[in-house]
């Protein structure tokens, strides 16, 4: 009896409490700063929903290029540290095309048809740099202990980047803007830009179709179980290698779209461009748990609205100046609030180790 | 039908199967019984390419199957269930089914196979839609042997089909093996409980420590005293 | 298999090794001071001779040695033409003097500092262990100066920076020993700045932005203070990260407070993009003035931003105010390059380099054998000395803290013209 009793008793260690407090006070700090900010009213109604449209068009980038993290750790139990150069080299390489559709005119002529080429060329080259990177840095080490595709992941990384570096140079590189794109749709007090419209459409498109693929497909269901256990499915007559080059090239086709979207939002890429996204990305991917699907499209959001909206709702009304500078700070530490009370992530499952 | 040569392999630098060879012909249930670590699981995964072993050969009708891949093997025509029925938990009952037939592209076959699979487990009906990690223990297994049938294997591996279940569904579990074998269906049944694999085995293989120790037919296996003292718990 | 597998990762290994290595191959060090040896045996009969000594170390160069000037300036990244024009210019002043000084080749080498504090104090911890360096040209941005000047200060060089201008760097209680500059402070550029937006576009309420480096920081702030003084309102003071790209959620919260102009003293990088998406934000749109500084004064920022810089204005140096030899510097920078200056501080870094030589001229000593000593405080002291010295960007003369800089900055208003040619202009629109 007095056994069992004492189990039940939670014992709280010293880390725990601490953690909980901290979790407390970002709690804290949230509730009581939007409430600060909302009751001064010093920013209007119009102002905020411009702030959550923007927030909302770069979390469908964040979600696209989190996908790309999610599935392939979903597989390989490994995080894709080279996904982020993925993610850089397909608009890196469009720009050339886009560049020479703009001198020639024909972006303007045609950009419908000029924007699927684009894109077109864009997720193929994503696609390339992601199977060859699986092909040479991370098959070779499949069974090693998992340590070391995380160094060549890196490695990788550094390799891709310095590549396009080398060999374009470090200068920004202008996309051209169409002129198709330029305008804003207004609706009474709202205003989204075709841009906008553009990029959510897109990437809800894109997340719509992936889902339905791994749902319903023959090749999509074998992902999962792949993902769930790769030797079983390899008992089940499927070709584990050929999956998960599959997986690659769904998360290259996406990231190479999501670069697109990101230098028509930005107009520019940069042989760097690549780092920035990809933290967030991989942020997202943990925020809504690593592994799963869905969770990466809602991570991807939620951290998009949280930068754009965040500084200004939670900090501004505590009269802290300049709050946008914090803005990576509000997002990891809201990140590791959810971890604190959803340690596998907000739709995260807790994903079951392989056996040795 | 199925055949093994003096295989050996390995885990590692551990000598796990220290030169295997046994036989199955078509249409028979054969055991393979020995106590926890002496290589029975480790010669499926041999058999089914998860492992390649170090020397000798498998064959299959006359054709090599040792150092193909898995996926390869099971086109081949062996299909496994394997230990601890390892369903994939967050795929449907009726996905885990799919992915047995994943090597297949004839639907109309497959649609039979799965009236068939079904048939034998009424269970799984009721249950294709609900995913397979909320099925009951004897469920699962149910699942892991009907998603094996769904390859339409040559030779079906089932081990440890009656590892954690009640007494009652153990029952159950080896009534539907003797009916898949009356069916033309050749199995290795891989068990820890003697008893119950000699009593529908044809013939049976006893191994210890990576060897073969015994092999006979069921029935003289059964009177066996080492058999008998080791597996069967009589005295 | 297994052996194949792992030739192929060994190869892979050794291929990053070997392009790791390659990013990081420092320049070659100058083979070490020829041995004393021979002054001694062949000339017994020479009148005695004692080499200078000094508080902080003598450099002495072989008969047959280099003298070795280094550069720290950012020469990569998307700010990488900052730097590039600043050692164009250094390069210039080196053919100009035909690439000798006192009978000794000239050696230039250099670090990328990557306009950033880690960049600055790793390149500050290379060139400190090469003790062939008498001075060091740089850096580029005052970020790096921050965290690598006091690893060079330590070192003895002396440090001419053609291109920082935190007003902080030259405070007494925070400069460092052997610490010089011969751009502007910003103050004196936060000053004009202000002054040209209370006065001349007679606006009453302003905006800024920066992005925590201390040259924007501090430009800002100096604009601020002045603004103020002025009779102007500061409506906000925002600031961003150097590698942000989606500036709109700020511009939004500025666009709340209605300012009639911001002031952003950033780099190419963040301040394109802020340009650019200025004219996205409902309330900001085409109403709002925009104004920069010369931390975007080049043809990259104008190509980046397009169509959104034209009408917007930026404080630089004044170029026309330069000497009469400016014409002549562009006139080799095009044929030695083919281009025009990158950025705005390529006389700079041209003054610093001649102001450098005319030091080190003054305070070496040439031994029996050849051998010549440079006192280290000596020539940080002759440097300071500097009075009334003629260069491309006015006459400069060195204050007690360090600024040398005869500050001529003006406002710039960039046109269609400029965005067609893809140049910045050259004509001044207001100069205080």
């Amino acid at each position: 009896m007095v056994a069992t009793r004492t189990k039940r008793v939670i014992r709280l260690e010293p880390t725990d409490v601490f953690i909980y407090i901290i979790g407390a006070l970002i709690v804290f700090v949230v509730v009581v700063g939007s409430i600060a900010t909302l009751s001064q009213g010093k920013y209007s109604i119009n102002a905020w929903v411009d702030l959550f449209v923007f927030g909302v068009t770069l979390g469908s980038i964040y979600s696209l290029i989190a996908l790309g993290y999610t599935m392939v750790y979903g597989i390989l139990r490994m995080i894709n540290f080279a996904h982020s150069e993925v993610f850089m080299s397909g608009p890196f390489t469009a720009y050339f095309l886009a560049e020479a559709f703009s001198r020639s005119g024909f972006l303007n002529q045609s950009p419908v048809i000029a924007l699927i080429l684009i894109f077109a060329l864009s997720m193929g080259t994503s696609v390339l740099v992601a199977v060859l990177i699986e092909r040479i840095a991370y098959r070779p080490l499949r069974n090693a202990p998992r340590l070391v595709p995380l160094i060549t992941a890196i490695g990788a990384s550094f390799f891709v980047q310095y590549m396009f570096r080398g060999l374009y140079g470090t200068n920004i590189k202008v996309y051209p803007e169409i002129e198709a794109l330029k305008g804003q749709i207004t609706l009474g007090a709202f205003r989204v830009s075709y841009i906008q419209i553009l990029v959510i459409v897109a990437a809800a498109a894109m997340m719509l179709g992936l889902h339905l693929f791994v749902q319903k497909t023959r090749t999509g269901k074998a992902m999962r179980a792949v993902a769930e256990d790769r030797s079983t499915a390899a008992l089940m007559g499927i070709n584990v290698d050929n999956i998960i080059v599959t997986t690659f090239i769904l998360g290259g086709a996406l990231a190479g779209a999501a670069g697109v979207l990101y230098a028509l939002v930005f107009t520019q890429v940069h042989f760097f461009m690549g780092f920035i996204p990809g933290i967030k990305a991989f942020t997202a991917a943990v925020l809504g748990g690593i592994g799963n699907i869905p969770g990466a499209m809602l991570g991807g959001l939620f951290l998009g609205v949280i930068e754009s909206l965040g500084p200004m709702l939670f900090l501004d009304g505590l009269g802290i100046t300049a709050p946008y500078q914090l803005k990576d700070a509000i997002a990891f530490s809201l990140l590791v609030l959810v971890l604190i009370f959803r340690p596998t992530g907000i739709l995260g499952e807790r994903i079951r180790e392989k056996k040795a | 039908m199925l055949e093994l040569r003096d295989v050996h392999s390995y885990y590692g630098h551990i000598h796990a199967l220290k030169g295997i060879s046994l036989s199955v012909e078509k249409g028979e249930i054969v055991t393979l019984i020995g106590a926890n670590g002496a290589g029975k699981t480790t010669t499926l995964r041999t058999i089914s390419g998860l492992l390649h072993p170090r020397h000798g050969s498998i064959w299959l009708d006359g054709e090599r199957l040792d150092g193909l891949p898995p996926d390869i093997i099971v086109r081949k025509g062996v299909g496994q269930s394997p230990e601890g029925r390892q369903i994939f938990p967050r795929l449907t009952v009726m996905e885990n089914l799919e992915m047995g037939a994943y090597t297949r592209n004839d639907k109309e076959g497959i649609r039979r196979d799965l009236e068939h699979v079904f048939g034998l487990f009424p269970r799984l009906a009721e249950r294709r839609n609900q995913p397979g990690g909320t099925l009951s223990g004897g469920e699962q297994q149910m699942l892991a042997i009907g998603r094996a049938l769904m390859c339409r294997p040559r030779v079906l591996l089932l081990d440890e089909p009656s590892m954690g279940l009640a007494p009652l569904l153990v029952e159950t579990i080896f009534n539907i093996i003797r009916e898949l074998n009356r069916e033309g269906t050749t199995i290795l049944l891989v068990e820890q409980n003697a008893a119950k694999a000699l009593a529908v085995a044809h013939r049976g293989y006893v191994i210890e420590t990576g060897h073969i120790v015994l092999s006979d037919n069921a029935a003289n296996l059964r009177q066996n005293d080492l058999v008998r003292k080791a597996y069967l718990g009589e005295t | 298999m297994k052996g194949n597998q792992s030739k192929r990762v060994l190869s892979l290994a050794a291929l990053m090794a070997l392009i790791a290595a390659g990013c990081a191959m420092p320049v070659t060090p100058a083979a070490p001071a020829q041995p004393a040896a021979p002054a001694a045996t062949e000339a017994p009969a020479a009148p005695e001779f004692t080499p200078p000594t000094d508080p902080i170390g003598v450099v002495q160069i072989g008969p047959n040695d280099p003298i070795h000037i280094a550069y720290m300036l950012v020469t990569s990244g998307s700010d990488g033409t900052l730097g590039i024009d600043s050692r164009r210019g250094i390069e210039i002043a080196i053919e100009d003097v035909g690439g000798k000084l006192l009978g000794h080749d000239i050696k230039l080498s250099g670090e990328d500092s990557g306009c950033n504090a880690e960049g600055g104090q790793a390149a500050a911890a290379k060139l400190a262990a090469d003790s062939t360096i008498v001075a060091v040209i740089g850096s580029s941005c005052s970020s790096e100066m921050r965290a690598g000047g006091p690893t060079l200060s330590k070192a003895g060089f002396l440090i001419v920076s053609p291109s920082n201008t935190a007003p902080d760097l030259t405070d007494p209680a925070k400069r460092f020993p052997g610490y010089f500059r011969t751009a502007h402070n910003d103050k004196v550029q936060g000053a004009v700045a202000a002054q040209f937006v209370a006065e001349q576009l007679k606006l009453k309420k302003a905006a800024t932005i920066h992005d925590g480096s201390p040259y924007a920081e501090g430009l800002a702030n100096a604009f601020a203070e002045n603004f103020e003084k002025l009779g102007g309102t500061i409506t906000t003071k925002e600031a961003v990260g150097p590698n942000d790209t989606d500036f709109k959620p700020v511009l939004t919260k500025i666009a709340a407070t209605e300012p009639e102009i911001i002031f952003y003293p950033i780099f190419v990088a963040a301040g394109s993009l802020i340009t650019k998406q200025v004219k996205e934000v409902p309330g900001l749109g085409d109403k709002v003035v925009l104004m920069a500084a010369d931390g975007t004064f080049s043809p990259d920022f104008i190509k980046a931003a397009g169509e959104a810089v034209i009408g917007m204005y930026q404080s630089s140096p004044d170029f026309s105010a330069f000497t009469g030899g400016y014409a002549d510097f562009l006139a080799k920078h095009e044929k030695k390059y083919g281009e025009k200056p990158l950025s705005a501080f390529h006389a700079h870094a041209y003054d610093a380099f001649n102001m450098v030589a005319a030091a080190i001229e003054k305070v070496a000593v040439k031994g029996p054998d050849g051998t010549l000593y440079i006192g280290r405080q000596a020539l940080r002291d002759a440097f300071a000395a500097t009075k009334d010295y003629k260069g491309l960007t006015g006459t400069l003369t060195c204050d007690p803290n360090g600024d040398c800089a005869d500050p001529k900055i003006a406002v710039y208003q960039q046109t269609e013209e400029n965005l067609k040619k893809l140049e910045v202009p050259t004509t001044p629109i207001w100069k205080p």
